[in-house]
């Protein structure tokens, strides 16, 4: 085994690895639109984010407000109909949309793993879990290893993500869908990206399993130090394991900031009205939804601020102009004209 | 899989059995006396008449006569031929299996190797030129209708061309002084198709097992694949039969690329419906997120899912197979059990339409449990379970 692989064994558990300085990723006023028989869906709207080394960022939003696209504009795996219209994806100081296809497919697994929304059906059925993983190791590796190292890197994968090591020589239908779950983990860590996405990873889960799975995920990422970009439309489950926040809303990043800062004061009136009703992050989830009106459609996006037509502060302005993504305090962004209106949040027991 | 195989052998005996029990109360049913028809056939001396009868229990009641016939069946005691007396019914039918096998396998493994690949291609290439041609012919191949396909294929290639005979199993002209018999050629040449056919499989099932690393267990198994090759090409070389199998050969080429075209439009279609729905699955878009190269998304993951329907249709496909074949044989005059079966209905002789119905029969549950088989060999959900 070579040495860079064996970062596992080195680290000490809980022990924030060195931070380099400068992003490992840079999102770059992404717009990105579906092409579809009545128009264009404007999936994602001049979004921007950085995401340091070793930092997890969570995304969150209601289903269809375009994280998912997100993600599938970094790994460049969208759908036929998808085009990137605008904007830059830098990994690691290279433009990621500037690659050609084969440099792209290279890079993927290597340098960017992702753990999917639907990991049950992720798994080849024909084939030994744990040969599904050596062949990402296998296109990815430096130096092609054998298939005895390769076997002993993946039980080595299996015992940091709870599997019994012998399991990898079962076929899919044989684990349980958190045993999946968790072998996607393994597999997503085998050729040790920079940068991992987990789009709602859990959601398939029993809530027990789920717990246990997002636990060990953060003391994974932890240990081996590599960035996360963690999906859900969960806000509860993702405070719990990030430490930047990004709030979205139809195809819009409307806040972006340190978690902490952001749930305890949300200056965007989406995410103000999303965490209010989220009564307490280690409490019951209530998954309510605070919003009255019709979900945005975007096929025809509200104009100015997508926001405005359920918006409880909506202004003339807000209808007209679309508000800039604006620091109103270091490290914490918000697209909104009249965020000084917005509330401190209401009390915990609301 | 020993427990699977088990099962799947008892369930086929049992099938057997009941198919049996079908084809002797359908025959029964029919107007008129057995006893009758060679009672009053005149070429039947009156003392083969009485073993007939004695063999095939005429004079016992119906549930004997049924007992009779299933004992005599499972002990491969068909009686003697009405038609061709007195050559016996296993001796008639034992002679045509393996032309039916031949003409059968031959147009079966070149269907599904050849249709699978286009089907693949053609999902793979969707909206092509390629695929809209490939898919007009195989609609057309599948649905016309058959017996004119093959005399279509018999008119234009035997005789407008003149390149293949019309029909037949050999030229008997060539086979004048010959010292062997056609079928001691021809089982030489099954045999050596069925040896090659297994070192094949030995070779992959060994290598698979043995060598753990790709690289090597490629290079082992090109070259005991090249071994095999080489092996069956000198025999054939030095052999002094290599003359007569090359006339049979001949006389095949046409029949078998009848049938295997209508399979092959048939395997074509199939797989590239059953491609399509394996590219939307999950475990594809894994493989691209994983940087798997499209060729080997194509080929280890989606060709190799796309299979698992492909192989199940084979058992759905076993009636229009025998369908086909009989035909085939019939408009070819290929001398196996499906001509044989038609002649000898035509001239009542029961002993033996009975007999190639009971082989035919036995054939369909021998295919089916082929592909029950390489299903489970196939499909990891299966095989573990069984
Ligand atoms: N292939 C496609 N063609 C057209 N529109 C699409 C396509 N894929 C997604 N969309 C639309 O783009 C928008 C964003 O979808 P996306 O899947 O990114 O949302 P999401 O935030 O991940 O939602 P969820 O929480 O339900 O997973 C949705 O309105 C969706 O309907
Ligand atoms: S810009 Fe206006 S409409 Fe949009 S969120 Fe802010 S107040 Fe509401
Ligand atoms: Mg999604």
């Amino acid at each position: 085994m070579t040495a860079d692989r064996s970062m596992v064994a080195g680290k000490q558990e809980g022990e924030k690895p060195e931070l380099d300085p400068g992003p490992i990723l840079e999102v770059d006023h992404l717009i990105m639109n579906y092409r579809t028989k009545d128009g264009y869906v404007s999936a994602v709207q001049d979004v921007s984010f950085t995401i340091g080394r070793g930092e997890s960022l969570g995304l969150v939003g209601e289903s269809g407000c375009g994280k998912t696209s997100i993600a599938m504009s970094l790994m460049r795996l969208l759908p036929d109909n998808a085009e990137i219209q605008a904007g830059k994806i830098v990994l690691d100081g290279d433009n990621l949309l500037e690659l050609s296809d084969e440099e792209m497919r290279r890079r993927r697994w290597n340098d960017i793993a992702m753990i999917f929304q639907g990991a049950m059906n992720s798994w080849n059925p024909v084939y030994r879990v744990g040969d599904q993983i050596r062949e990402a190791i296998d296109l990815h590796w430096e130096e092609k290893p054998t298939v005895a190292v390769a076997n002993a890197r993946i039980a080595e994968l299996f015992e940091l993500v709870g599997l019994d090591p012998a399991m990898m020589d079962r076929y899919p239908h044989e684990f349980s869908g958190g045993m999946k779950q968790r072998a996607v983990i393994a597999m997503a860590l085998s050729c040790d990206p920079k940068i991992i996405i987990a789009d709602e990873p859990t959601t398939a889960l029993d809530v027990i399993v789920q717990e246990q799975v997002l636990e060990e995920l953060r003391s994974i990422q932890h240990e081996f130090g590599m960035s996360i970009i963690y999906i859900s439309h969960d806000i509860a489950v993702i405070a719990e394991i990030t430490d930047h926040l990004g709030v979205m809303y139809a195809g819009k990043l409307v806040e972006h900031g340190l978690t902490e800062d952001v749930f305890a004061r949300p200056r965007h009136p989406y995410a103000w009205l999303l965490l209010s009703s989220t009564p307490s992050v280690t409490g019951p989830r209530l998954n309510l939804n605070p919003l009255e009106g019709e979900p945005p459609d975007l096929l025809h996006p509200p104009t100015g601020c997508r926001f405005h037509p359920r918006c409880p502060f909506a202004t003339d302005q807000c209808a007209a102009e679309e508000p800039p993504m604006e620091e109103i305090e270091p490290g914490h962004l918000v697209a909104c004209w009249n965020y000084e209106q917005v509330p401190e949040m209401k009390a915990e027991s609301a | 899989m020993v427990r699977y195989l088990t099962i799947r052998l008892l369930q086929m005996f049992v099938l057997f059995l009941v198919f049996l029990t079908i084809l002797f109360f359908l025959i029964n049913a029919q107007p008129g006396d057995i006893s009758a028809q060679f009672v009053g056939n005149p070429d039947i001396p009156p003392e083969a008449k009485q073993i007939l009868r004695e063999r095939l229990g005429l004079d016992q009641p119906l549930f004997a006569q049924y007992l009779f016939y299933i004992r005599n069946v499972l002990t491969l005691n068909l009686g003697v031929s009405f038609d061709h007396y007195p050559r016996t019914v296993a001796d008639i039918l034992l002679t045509a299996l393996p032309r039916t096998l031949y003409l059968f396998g031959i147009a079966t493994l070149l269907s599904y190797i050849v249709g699978f690949q286009t089907g693949k291609m053609v999902a793979w290439r969707r909206g092509s030129a390629a695929e809209t041609g490939t898919m007009v012919t195989s609609i057309i191949l599948y649905t016309v209708f058959y017996p004119w396909f093959a005399i279509l294929m018999l008119w234009f290639f035997g005789s407008q061309l003149n390149w293949f005979p019309l029909g037949k199993f050999l030229t008997p002209a060539q086979w004048f002084d010959a010292p062997y018999t056609a079928n001691q050629v021809f089982n030489t040449m099954l045999l050596s198709m069925f040896l090659a056919g297994a070192g094949v499989a030995l070779v992959v099932w060994g290598t698979g097992k043995f060598v753990a690393e790709p690289v090597p267990r490629t290079r082992a198994r090109r070259i005991l694949f090249a071994l095999i090759a080489i092996s069956m090409l000198a025999f054939w070389l030095i052999s002094p039969m290599s003359r007569y199998a090359a006339d049979i050969a001949y006389h095949t080429v046409l029949p078998v690329t009848t049938l295997t075209l209508v399979f092959y439009a048939a395997i074509t279609l199939l797989t590239r419906s059953s491609m399509l729905e394996t590219l939307r699955e999950d475990y594809i878009f894994t493989a691209r997120a994983k940087g798997v190269p499209e060729k080997v998304i194509r080929d280890r993951h989606a060709a190799r899912n796309a299979m698992l329907p492909v192989t199940t249709s084979f058992v759905l496909a076993i009636a229009f197979i025998i369908g086909g074949g009989i035909v085939t044989e019939s408009i070819f005059s290929w001398p196996g059990l499906g001509l044989t079966l038609l002649n000898a209905v035509n001239v009542e002789d029961l002993p033996v339409a009975m007999g190639a119905l009971a082989f035919i029969g036995l054939l369909a549950l021998f295919a089916h449990l082929v592909a029950d088989v390489l299903y489970a060999f196939l499909d990891p959900r299966i095989r573990v379970q069984g």
